[in-house]
């Protein structure tokens, strides 16, 4: 257990790593935001009677999402790998199982899986919380709001993150995720059903 | 004296370290000799006392290098140097 921890944590300072794992996390997050946004929007306007219903509905997209983010990563990078280590064999003409590099690479996947699959859980679970204070002082109106401000807050997050790392103007990489989220409200809003 | 074929993942820098880690050996240098696409190819001196081969074989192809050949080996209680002759 320790030392897979430690697999992990060794994996996570290669560069290549953080990279390919920051793409699932953010791209997987912001499909966990949206989803949010579009469950919230939804729940209210078809006349969802309390918050905890709504919150259990986000859980399980949640639950989806997060499976959907660690399963499809686990098996994309499975193969990616494997493929990357046989062209190193067929170059060095020798096997690399159990080698060092071959357990770097799984480390690697280990990681770009539970990146992605933290994402959409980030996503969905921080604008559904919300939905637990309906009630006395909150109305089924003020919850749907807030979660939607706190999805585009994360989504506005995670754009000034991207920009943080690109060397770009933050507020406005912010602004430009974040307004996904007031899009797909907007969206639920005007489309019929 | 070791001629190496290594992938470029890990980087001679974690090589050379990693087989200075070994037992009985004292230092280690590491020579790039050729960069194709996936391999490099690389000269490794190692120095020590009492040099555990086997170890260090195992070192290298545990971070998933070849050991093309043994090119130089010293021994004994003195150094000996290659000895220079008509053909070279």
């Amino acid at each position: 257990m320790f030392s897979r921890l430690k697999r992990l944590l060794r994996a996570l300072e290669r560069d290549d790593v953080r990279s390919i794992s920051r793409r699932y996390f953010i791209s997987n997050g912001f499909d966990g935001a949206l989803t949010s946004v579009g469950v919230a929007v939804g729940s209210y306007l078809s006349g969802v009677p309390d918050g905890l219903t709504v919150f259990k509905i986000g859980i399980g997209a949640a639950i989806g999402l997060g499976t959907s983010g660690v399963w499809s990563v686990w098996e994309i990078e499975r193969a990616e790998k494997r493929a990357e280590l046989k062209r190193i064999e067929h170059a060095m003409l020798t096997d690399l199982d159990e080698t060092q590099i071959q357990r770097q690479k799984a480390g690697a996947r280990q990681v770009n899986a539970l990146m992605s699959g933290m994402g959409p859980i980030i996503g969905i679970v921080f604008p559904m919380v919300p939905f637990l204070f309906e009630g006395a002082t909150l109305s089924m109106r003020d919850t749907t709001l807030i979660s939607i401000g706190v999805a585009v807050a994360i989504l506005f997050i995670f754009g000034a993150y991207l920009a943080d790392i690109s060397e770009q103007n933050w507020i406005v990489a912010g602004a430009r995720m974040g307004l996904a989220g007031i899009v797909v409200a907007v969206l639920n809003i005007i489309l019929p059903g | 004296m070791l001629d190496l074929l290594k992938p470029h993942d890990p980087d001679v820098v974690t090589f050379a370290e990693s087989v200075a880690g070994c037992e009985g050996v004292s230092g280690v240098n590491i020579v790039l000799v050729e960069t194709d696409k996936e391999v490099q190819n690389v000269k490794l001196t190692i120095e020590g006392d009492s040099i555990p081969v086997d170890s260090v074989h195992e070192t290298v192809e545990d971070l998933g290098g070849t050991v093309h050949s043994i090119d130089e080996v010293v021994c004994g209680d003195i150094l000996v140097e290659e000895s220079e002759t008509p053909q070279d």
